[in-house]
Parts: structure tokens; C-alpha cells; sequence
């Protein structure tokens, strides 16, 4: 009984968007001998569901997500040593490996993306902006990740996402990940053109976009 | 005689946002983000200049002392003229004299042949010129698309010669770097004869950004540096997104847009004072629900008259945003966000007022927005000259002399003033609907597509002397040569 309506407040706080209030209630879950898994499925992540359905709706709107998302991140860095500790390994739906290309500056679509992907279950590594081509490859081996966003806004940047899938190519890593591509000037026939493997317009498709590559 | 005591004359409607003491609460707070935040300046040079000048310095880091802003405020200049390649086109950067014209660098257009989104070519960009060439109420050209096909190096070179191409109205231009500007500096020297000129009336002033929140690249610090060596106008205005990359609140993003847009007029005047500097820039907010930043919100609007009120305050030109548009398409939607901006930003007094023909918020430079805009602005202008109040205009004689129930359109009165009182459209429609049907149920969307062809297919601009274009084509050529590997 005590334990559902702790499961119902870690939702509420993520829902209401409080890192603070979500990494309390993670330290009390510790203390009260929760399985952190269950904290996460049952509590967190059903808050973050709740909020991914009002974004859908139109009823809530980007600084909610970000800070539902933001109270979902500290939650889980509360619970990550309990993790270690129990030998239990969180549950991701991918790691993904994202970044704003060569030469580019343009970091909020980015971020924007990475957090999205984070709050929908994704270990997100975010690089940040002007990533040369060779950081990307270090990271997608560091990390094994299964995918890598490639940012670009700029006409004159687009070029390097090809850049990078050729870097891939050239460590022999291009079967081993998924490539999405997005930003203003990319397309889905641009995707095509330099052998990514997906485009989204948007962080919402680029969440629906990464699932599909993952098998989810 | 009649005389009257205290009698005060609105030549123009008058139109503020903020107060006096509103703007200087946003004064004081951007100079005390400069002072305690502030600002990460990734060009050593500029780090230099500023530390040696008496900020405090950390790495990139750089905190600006609130006398330092207030010194440079003394010696930028207050207004700028520069001229076309006509140099009989000027425009008169002072308080409260407004021009209108394009924004730069849209990767698409609609094609006005065959309807297609595509890319920006170096023809288009210089039909774009052309279009804001034959446009009355388009006093200043931005390339409204970025010229595919070339190197990205080099392009704004190319960019550049297809504007001048196009149109001998003021520019102004966009620079990939400190080279692209000088290039762009001689080729300008190139049309006018030598430096000399150039000094005396600038043909073009140069759009630079800083990078919000709070950080100034190492490119932008270049270019403007360049620019106060050369004697070359520019714009040091930020792109601030409320809620993205500035804080959500109007005013906040105002200070930040303000301490960011101070950095230039500082930096501007250690290298070189009297540097001139326009600040201002486009402010807007993050649509919560679709990530973009607003080219037609009514934050956006407001913003750009506030700030325009800031700077006026501050006695330093202003760079605003309007006729523009989030609409994919020329609808109502694109009708609307035009109108209401333009006439906003021309109440305002802003001098520069950009972005005029840019759809899907920036991404589509629109040569049909373009023309429906220059009928909005001519519109505005209407309004903007107000109502002249003197016996003459009174007209109590006339109404004496028609008295109960006549008529006035035989009135010689009638006939002296209708044409300095009414605006005539060139677009809108005011037939009859049988008029309208007969010539074709023609929609604003119909009117400004034949509107762009007849300037497409008739426009011609004044000539460059083909000698100067050859030297100006060499300019380009050597630019791609110097990238080329
Ligand atoms: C804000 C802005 C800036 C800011 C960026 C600040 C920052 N901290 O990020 C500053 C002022 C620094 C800037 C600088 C420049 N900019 Co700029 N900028 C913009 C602007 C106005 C908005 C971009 C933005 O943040 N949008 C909001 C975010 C949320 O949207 P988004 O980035 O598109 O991201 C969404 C999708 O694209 C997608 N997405 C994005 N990334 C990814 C990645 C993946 C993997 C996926 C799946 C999806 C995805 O999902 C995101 C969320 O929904 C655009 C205009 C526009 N309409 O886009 C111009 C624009 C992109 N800039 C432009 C230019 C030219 C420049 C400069 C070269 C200007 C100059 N001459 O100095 C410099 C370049 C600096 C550099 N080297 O990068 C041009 C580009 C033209 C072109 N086709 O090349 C644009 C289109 C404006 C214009 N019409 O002139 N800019």
C-alpha cells in the first residue's frame, strides 16, 4: 500500500517536472529497500508516459517535457549506485550517441532531440555542438552505442553527416549503428542520398524514428 | 490673429512600448550581466583587447566593466547613411527613420515558374535582388537566399555579386568569415571607385552574430574587428529565442539580447573608435509545441518594437524584424503575420527593418512574400504619415459651403487633396464584385504571382560596367581558387 503511493508520488514528480522532489523520493525508495528497477518502471517512468501522452495531446507543451525529463535524469542518477550495488542493470532501450556536426553551432534542436530521447528510455550520450567526425566514431566504440543523431542547420554542414558515415565506414563500425539525421536543411531524401539510415523532422518522429531502429 | 498657448503638433502617430524608466531597468541589468555574468569571447584577439582595456578576464571568460560599455556608448555613432551602388539610393540610419527590406540566407524558395520548393541558385538570388529592386517600399536588399552550388567557403562571395547584379539599392551582406568579409570589402571598393568612397558612403553594412547565451565566436569577433578597421557599418545582433536560448520572460530576453548586442559596441570601439554599430536583432520565442523560432508571434512583434525603444534611448540604430511569416505558403496566415508586424515595426521607428519576404519561419525567402509585403509596408507608411491638422485640412469653410445634405466630390477641396490623403493599392482588390469577376476572380495570391513574373521578365537594373564586373568576377575566382582544394 505505502509502496504504491510512493510509486504514484515518483510519477507526480516527474510529472510536475521536480529533479529535487524525484531524487528525494529515489533516496527514500533506497532506504525502504524498493527494487530500484520497480522504482523506475513503476514509479518514474509512468510519470514520464503520462507526460509523453499530454505532449502528443497538445496539452502540455516543450519546457514541461524538458523539466519531467530533467526530474526523470536525476532520479535515475540517485538510483544508479543502488543499481551497481544490486548487480541490476537499467533497463535501455538503445544508447544512442548524438551530436551537432563540423563546423555547425546550432545546439538547441539537438538537445532538444537528445532529451526527448532520453526521457523515452534511451541512454543518451550528447556530444554537443561543432563534433568532428572522428568524436563521433571514438564515442560510438566507447559506448557501443546502436544509433548516432547526426545535427546539422546549416546547407554548408550537411555535408559532414556524410562525413561521418564515411568515418564509420573507414573504422568498420557502419553495420555495427544505426545513422538518423535531421536539422533544417536535411531531408528524407538526403538520408537516402549518403546511406543513413533515418531522417526526422522533428524530436517527437525522431523519438518514433530511433524505436524503429532499435526493434521497439 | 489667432494664436494659441502650448499647442502641441502629433506629425505622426506616437507609439512607444516601454518607458523611460523600463529601459533604463533593462540598460542597467544588461550592464550588470556584462559586469557579473559575463561573456565567453572565443577570439584571443578580442579577449586581448578587452582585458588591456580593464575587464576582467578568465580564459575565455570575460567580465565587462559597466564604464567601459558607458565610454564606448559615447563615441559610436549615432546614425550611419550608407548608399547603393546608386548613390543617390541612401538610407539615413537615425532615430525613428524607418526602412524596410529582405533578411539573407534561406536555403529555399518557391519557384515562381513552376511551383516547386527548391534550392537557392546564383540566378535566384540575383532575381531576388532584382525583385527588391523594382519594390517602392523596399529600401535596402539582404540576399534573401543562400546561393547553392559553390563552394561553402566562398559563397557569400558569390552571394554578394549576384545582390550587386541585382540591385543598386543599399546591401546588406552576410560573411562566412574575417576573408569573406574582405573579399566582399574589395569587391566593394571594386564598384566604387576605391576605399575613399567606400569611407565616405559605405555600400553595404555587414550582418554578424553573436552566438546566445553569451558566447561570441571566434568568426563573429573577426569579422567585426575587420569591420571597425575598415570603416564598415555592421550589425552585432544576436537571433534570441525566449525560452531556448534566452530566458522565457520578454524583458529578460531583452537584457540578454541587450548585454550580447553591448559586446560589439564595445569591442567596435578599443579597435577603432567611431565604428559604427547597429544593434537590436531578431527576437522571438520557441513555439513550446513545435520547437521553431516564431517568425510571426506576437512576442516577436513586441519584442522588436521594445527594443527598438531601447535603442533609440541608447541613440544607436536599430535592426528590426518584420513582413514576415511562419506559414508554409502565401495564405492568410502568412497575410496576417506580415501585416501586423510591418505595421508595428514602422510605428516603432526602427531603421533597418529586415526579414521582410521570409516564410516557414526563415527557411523559405519568398519572392511573392516579398511583393504582397511591400504593399503591406506601403500601407503602413499611410498610417505612419498621420493626420495633418490646419485650417486648410479643418475644412470648416468647405463643410459651410456644403452644408446639410450635399455632396463633396465636386468640391475643388476634394480634388487638391485626395491624392496626398489616400494611399492607392497596387494589390488589394476594391472592385465591385461584378468587376471582380469579370477580371478574373483574381486572390491576393494571384495578384502578387503576376505582380513577381512582370518584375521577373521586365525589371532591368542599372548595369555594372562590364570592366568592374570582370575585376569583381576575378575577386570571386581567386576566392574559389584559394578553397578550392
Ligand atoms: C537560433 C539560430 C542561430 C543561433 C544558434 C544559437 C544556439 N545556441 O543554438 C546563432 C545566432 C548562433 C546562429 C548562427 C548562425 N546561423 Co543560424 N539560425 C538560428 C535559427 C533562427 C533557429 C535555429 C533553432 O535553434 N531552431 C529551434 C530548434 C529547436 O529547431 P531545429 O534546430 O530545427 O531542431 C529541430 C529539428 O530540425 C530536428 N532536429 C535538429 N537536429 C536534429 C538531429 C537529429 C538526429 C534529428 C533526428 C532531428 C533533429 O528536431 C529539432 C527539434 O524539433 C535558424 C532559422 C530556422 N528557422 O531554423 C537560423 C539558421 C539555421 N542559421 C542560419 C545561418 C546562415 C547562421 C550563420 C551562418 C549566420 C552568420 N552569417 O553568422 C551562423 C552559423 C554559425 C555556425 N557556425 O553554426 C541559416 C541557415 C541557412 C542555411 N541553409 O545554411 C538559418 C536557416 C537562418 C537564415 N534563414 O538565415 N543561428
Amino acid at each position: 500500500m505505502v509502496r504504491e503511493r510512493i510509486f504514484e508520488e515518483m510519477a507526480q514528480a516527474v510529472i510536475d517536472g521536480l529533479p529535487d522532489k524525484a531524487r528525494a523520493l529515489a533516496h527514500d525508495a533506497i532506504q525502504a529497500g524498493i527494487d530500484p528497477l520497480e522504482a523506475i518502471e513503476r514509479g518514474f517512468k509512468a510519470g514520464m508516459d503520462v507526460v509523453g501522452d499530454g505532449f502528443a495531446k497538445g496539452e502540455l507543451f516543450i519546457p514541461d517535457l524538458m523539466m519531467s525529463g530533467e526530474a526523470m535524469k536525476a532520479a535515475i542518477a540517485a538510483l544508479e549506485p543502488e543499481l551497481m550495488k544490486r548487480k541490476q542493470q537499467r533497463q535501455v532501450l538503445g544508447r544512442v550517441v548524438i551530436g551537432t556536426v563540423q563546423g555547425d553551432i546550432h545546439e538547441i534542436g539537438k538537445t532538444l532531440v537528445a532529451t526527448m530521447l532520453a526521457a523515452s528510455g534511451f541512454e543518451v550520450h550528447d556530444l554537443g555542438v561543432d563534433v568532428s567526425p572522428q568524436r563521433f566514431v571514438d564515442m560510438v566504440r566507447q559506448v557501443d552505442a546502436n544509433v548516432v543523431g547526426l545535427s546539422a542547420l546549416l546547407t554548408t554542414t550537411l555535408l559532414n553527416q556524410e562525413t561521418v558515415i564515411l568515418t564509420l565506414k573507414e573504422a568498420g563500425l557502419r553495420d555495427k549503428v544505426k545513422v538518423i539525421v535531421g536539422g533544417v536543411p536535411a531531408s528524407p531524401e538526403w538520408a537516402e542520398e549518403i546511406g543513413a539510415d533515418g531522417y526526422a523532422e522533428n524530436a517527437t518522429e525522431a523519438v518514433e524514428v530511433v524505436k524503429r531502429m532499435v526493434g521497439v | 490673429m489667432n494664436m494659441r498657448a502650448n499647442y502641441q503638433v502629433n506629425a505622426t502617430p506616437q507609439f512607444r512600448v516601454l518607458s523611460e524608466d523600463q529601459i533604463e531597468e533593462i540598460y542597467f541589468s544588461a550592464l550588470e550581466v556584462l559586469e557579473r555574468v559575463g561573456m565567453r569571447i572565443y577570439s584571443e584577439e578580442g579577449v586581448a583587447l578587452l582585458r588591456d582595456a580593464g575587464s576582467r578576464v578568465q580564459g575565455d571568460r570575460v567580465w565587462i566593466p559597466s564604464w567601459l560599455v558607458q565610454e564606448a556608448l559615447t563615441t559610436v555613432p549615432s546614425r550611419i547613411v550608407i548608399a547603393g551602388r546608386d548613390r543617390n539610393k541612401r538610407v539615413y540610419l537615425e532615430k525613428d527613420k524607418i526602412y524596410f527590406g529582405t533578411g539573407s540566407d534561406c536555403p529555399s524558395l518557391v519557384d515562381p515558374y513552376t511551383d516547386a520548393v527548391r534550392k537557392y541558385t546564383f540566378d535566384d538570388v540575383y532575381n531576388a535582388a532584382r525583385i527588391s529592386d523594382a519594390l517602392p517600399h523596399i529600401d535596402f536588399h539582404m540576399s534573401l537566399g543562400l546561393t547553392s552550388g559553390v563552394l561553402a567557403q566562398t559563397y557569400d562571395r558569390h552571394q554578394f555579386l549576384a545582390m550587386l547584379k541585382g540591385t543598386s539599392k543599399p546591401l546588406v551582406i552576410t560573411a562566412v568569415d574575417r576573408e569573406g568579409l574582405a573579399d566582399q570589402y574589395q569587391m566593394a571598393c571594386e564598384v566604387l571607385g576605391g576605399p575613399e568612397e567606400f569611407a565616405r558612403l559605405p555600400l553595404f553594412v555587414v550582418y554578424i552574430e553573436p552566438s546566445s547565451p553569451l558566447n561570441h565566436s571566434v568568426e563573429a569577433v573577426e569579422k567585426l574587428l575587420y569591420s571597425a578597421e575598415k570603416g564598415i557599418p555592421m550589425i552585432y545582433t544576436p537571433c534570441t529565442m525566449c525560452g531556448a536560448t534566452a530566458p522565457m520572460t520578454m524583458a529578460g530576453g531583452m537584457v540578454q539580447c541587450l548585454a550580447e548586442c553591448l559586446v560589439g559596441v564595445v569591442l567596435s570601439q578599443l579597435r577603432r573608435k567611431g565604428a559604427a554599430v547597429i544593434i537590436g536583432g531578431v527576437g522571438s520565442i520557441m513555439d513550446m509545441s513545435t520547437s521553431i523560432l516564431s517568425y510571426g508571434a506576437p512576442e516577436m512583434v513586441l519584442l522588436s518594437a521594445a527594443m527598438t525603444d531601447v535603442a533609440k534611448w541608447l541613440r544607436l540604430p536599430m535592426f528590426s524584424t518584420a513582413g514576415c511569416s511562419d506559414s508554409k505558403v502565401l495564405d492568410q496566415q502568412a497575410a496576417i503575420e506580415s501585416a501586423v508586424s510591418v505595421v508595428v515595426a514602422a510605428l516603432s521607428g526602427a531603421n533597418l527593418i529586415h526579414d521582410v519576404g521570409y516564410l516557414e519561419s526563415g527557411l523559405l525567402g519568398s519572392f511573392d512574400m516579398l511583393v504582397m509585403s511591400n504593399e503591406v509596408i506601403g500601407l503602413a507608411k499611410r498610417i505612419l504619415s498621420g493626420i495633418t491638422v490646419t485650417p486648410e485640412t479643418l475644412a470648416v469653410d468647405v463643410i459651410e459651403r456644403v452644408g446639410p445634405g450635399g455632396q463633396y466630390l465636386t468640391q475643388e477641396h476634394t480634388r487638391r487633396h485626395f491624392r496626398a490623403e489616400t494611399w492607392l493599392p497596387t494589390l488589394m482588390d476594391r472592385q465591385m464584385r461584378r468587376g471582380w469577376e469579370a477580371s478574373g476572380r483574381k486572390t491576393m495570391a494571384d495578384r502578387v504571382r503576376a505582380k513577381v513574373l512582370d518584375i521577373l521578365e521586365h525589371h532591368q537594373p542599372m548595369p555594372i560596367p562590364a570592366e568592374v564586373e570582370a575585376r569583381l568576377k576575378a575577386i570571386v575566382a581567386e576566392a574559389d581558387a584559394r578553397h578550392a582544394s
